[in-house]
């Protein structure tokens, strides 16, 4: 009996039906693909959060699934999605805005730009109303000036779940040898001081910095923290306002430009050709430390737990920050990592439970793996960088980290302005071009003003 | 008559049966340029006199990216300067380069199949690639280059960390690839017919002379394509100049080309508006200097069989 006697006769598929079921077909798989990959679960189903973070390698991501599976057991409805680290070779915050704009965000995401800057462009759920019955997140457990950062129109738009400090490095070894007191509260306290002590290590020979003391400013990431130091600021986020060119950011870096003059023969080109003057490697380059070259920079917290620091073989020790001219009393700064909700989560409670576990226990196996300083205040003083433990003992390795811990309460708000990418440009190119000596620092600084004023007004006025 | 009218009646219905399916054919090149080209082309027009960040709708703001544009960007204008220099020094070179290239490639020597393979072969490799390897060569201390120039008693030079050489740098890099125009110079020089340069031979015309009066007229519609491409390809530098110098043209902005200013509008800073007014403008000065060239082409360009082919 054939099958069409049996009434399942199927037609013969020519080429034309053929390609009309292969363009359904694709069709509909292409939609399928474009859809959610976080569908609601039924009832007694586990709820499935999607986690994206920027990147940061294997070691860092296979970190932050193991702290996923322990979260698993804490809470048996909720899963967390294998961690999407990266976004392959597309950067991550254009993927993400793409993602957002199309309705098919990640439930839940780190972020390496401000949150200010993604809020102010609607791209982010604020987070206050679920940080009020929040076990870790809430508002009270995070120093003031970091969570700052996360802040826009009066909302909160992300948790800093690690913000490294920062510290001044010295060498104890070399001021030793000098003769030089090397208590932490020996050390200079203001800009004058430090000064005079650089110029006791700095050693030039011919053209070639051999050794170097203190290097004044020229990292753009921590102009916001001299520009405090001197009394001021650079973004008032309060009334919402670039205060680049004020007198005392002006003074700050004719400081910087007068000591580069002065110290390191007014070439910037020519220190940065005589050796590597940051802590850590560059381009395959050894810091200078290292060596012995280089007496005193500013670092951060996540240093200390590297093996180049940990184990170094020099006796160093960190202080804080000495205050400049304008400026009455030390402060910090920092670097974050956030953690935050894309505009668009489907799972807002669930994948925000998974960032509250984070932000007090979750941190805390992050910072095992890798020591990013964690902010939460509930988060253990004693947790401890166990290369820095191994390297220099544990009463050196908890005294520095109570250090960095205490340094967060006395940081300067950074990290808040709504255009902070298109400003970090800016004030990179009004850095450059003061120290070698193309612009006039209150040029420079002036044209920086204008820009980033320029680019908050059309952001807040966009967003208005 | 009727047989005329049947016979009328067959061929439209041919000739239409004919137009459908030449429509058809081109249908899918037709819908991927309405797709793929014009329909970001006009979107990008409309974008510029928006402000968009991607999430948020594009609010219409009229002109006020042009005029950020050309009043409150300090970028804009050393991006222009910079993409102008690159193009007034990188095209000329280009083509002198390429054409003296396929001048050698167009002798009779032995081994010239691999002679013009070789020569071809860097087109195939990828400009990120490429670039990395010159950065290496390029490096101020341990690149070869500098140890070239050290060899012969010159001094060394900060070829990517000094904003003088920078620029220089880059040029030089563009001729990695100059292969393609040498190939296509190449065809050009087998199409002039032996029999003329033959014939300025008898007349006492050195070589100098052959190719001054016989190839190089000769080849002036081939320097006009690959001027054009050349312009084209200059101004769309990007790949070079964002490996080299990152999103912030280092050193000093001096590899901040106008295509990596619009890439870090666009993707950096997210203000898509800004990004779309740029592109814009950059399209009106490609096509402004494309006119320019096609217009000035009457004058030095040598078409066989034109009107004008007596000059």
């Amino acid at each position: 009996m054939s099958l069409k006697n049996q009434g399942m006769y199927w037609p013969p598929l020519d080429r034309r039906a053929f390609l009309r079921w292969l363009g359904c077909g694709g069709g509909t798989a292409y939609l399928a693909a474009c859809g959610t990959s976080s569908t609601p679960a039924g009832k007694g189903q586990k709820v499935i959060v999607t986690f994206w973070t920027p990147g940061g390698g294997g070691d860092f991501c296979t970190g932050l699934d193991a702290i996923a599976r322990d979260f698993a057991q804490h809470y048996s409805s909720i899963a967390i999605a294998e961690t999407q680290c990266g976004t392959g070779e597309q950067e991550f915050h254009e993927v993400l805005l793409a993602r957002i704009a199309a309705g098919n965000p990640p439930d839940a995401a780190v972020l390496w730009t401000s949150p200010a800057a993604l809020a102010a462009r609607g791209a982010l759920l604020p987070l206050d109303a679920l940080m009020q019955q929040a076990q870790y997140a809430s508002v009270e457990n995070w120093p003031p000036a970091v969570l700052a950062s996360c802040r826009f129109a009066g909302k909160t738009y992300g948790l800093p779940v690690t913000a490294g400090s920062c510290g001044l490095w010295y060498n104890r070894d070399m001021f030793e040898r000098k003769g030089i007191p090397t208590g932490r509260d020996d050390f200079p306290k203001s800009w004058d001081e430090l000064r005079r002590l650089s110029q006791e290590f700095t050693v030039w020979k011919g053209d070639t910095l051999e050794a170097a003391g203190f290097m004044p400013w020229h990292a753009v990431e921590d102009l916001p923290i001299w520009s405090a130091l001197n009394g001021s600021q650079l973004y008032d986020a309060a009334n919402r306002k670039y205060t680049i060119d004020a007198e005392p950011n002006v003074a700050m870096m004719g400081y910087a430009v007068d000591w580069l003059n002065q110290e390191y023969k007014g070439d910037f080109a020519k220190v940065i050709r005589s050796g590597n003057w940051e802590g850590y490697e560059i381009e395959g380059r050894q810091p200078a430390f290292i060596d012995q070259r280089q007496a005193m920079f500013l670092t951060y917290s996540w240093n200390m737990g590297l093996p180049i620091f940990a184990q170094s073989a020099s006796i160093w020790n960190i202080a804080r920050l000495p205050v400049g001219p304008g400026g009455t009393k030390s402060v910090a700064g920092y670097w974050p990592n956030w953690l935050a909700l894309p505009k668009g989560s489907r799972h807002v409670e669930q994948a925000f439970a998974w960032l509250d576990y984070m932000s007090g226990v979750g941190v805390q196996t992050w910072f095992r793996n890798f020591p990013d300083l964690p902010a939460n205040l509930k988060v253990p003083r004693d947790l401890l960088p166990t290369a820095l433990v191994d390297g220099k003992g544990k009463t050196f390795a908890q005294d520095i980290m109570n250090f960095f811990r205490d340094q967060l309460d006395s940081a300067t708000p950074m990290w808040d302005s709504p255009v902070q990418d298109f400003a970090t440009d800016q004030l990179r190119r009004a850095l450059e071009r003061i120290m070698h000596k193309v612009a006039k620092p209150r040029n420079a600084l002036a044209e920086a003003q204008r820009a980033c004023q320029g680019a908050l007004d059309k952001v807040l006025q966009a967003g208005a | 008559m009727a047989v005329t009218r049947a016979q009328q009646a067959r061929r439209g219905e041919t000739r239409r049966r004919e137009a459908y399916a030449g429509l058809s054919f081109v249908l899918p090149w037709l819908l991927s340029l309405l797709l793929f080209t014009a329909y970001p082309v006009l979107t990008t027009l409309y974008l510029s006199f928006t402000d968009y960040n991607i999430v948020q709708p594009p609010r219409w703001i009229g002109l006020q990216n042009y005029r950020t544009m050309f009043t409150a960007d300090p970028a804009f204008w050393t991006s222009v300067g910079n993409s102008a220099y690159y193009a007034l020094l990188a095209v000329p070179l280009g083509l002198a380069g390429a054409l003296g290239l396929a001048l050698l490639l167009n002798t009779r020597a032995q081994g010239m199949g691999i002679y013009r393979t070789l020569i071809a072969l860097p087109v195939l490799v990828p400009p990120v690639a490429s670039t990395i390897i010159f950065v290496a060569l390029f490096d101020p201390d341990n690149g070869l280059i500098n140890a070239l120039l050290q060899t012969v008693g010159l001094p060394t030079v900060g070829w990517l960390t000094d904003p003088t050489w920078s620029k220089p740098a880059l040029i030089l890099l563009s001729l990695w690839g100059l292969g393609a125009s040498a190939l296509i110079f190449l065809a050009g020089l087998q199409e002039i017919p032996q029999a003329l340069l033959d014939a300025a031979a008898i007349d006492g015309a050195g070589p100098w002379q052959r190719f001054r009066h016989v190839t190089l007229p000769l080849l002036t519609p081939v320097i006009l394509f690959n001027l054009v491409m050349g312009v084209i390809s200059s101004f769309h530098i990007f790949t070079q100049a964002l490996v080299v110098g990152g999103t912030t043209g280092k050193p000093l902005e001096s590899t901040l080309m106008f295509m990596v200013h619009i890439y870090r509008m666009a993707f950096r800073y997210f203000a898509m508006g800004q990004a779309a007014a740029l592109a814009v403008v950059l399209f009106l000065a490609v096509l402004v200097v494309t006119l320019v060239i096609f217009q000035s082409a009457h004058v030095w360009v040598y078409y066989e069989g034109s009107r004008d082919s007596h000059r």
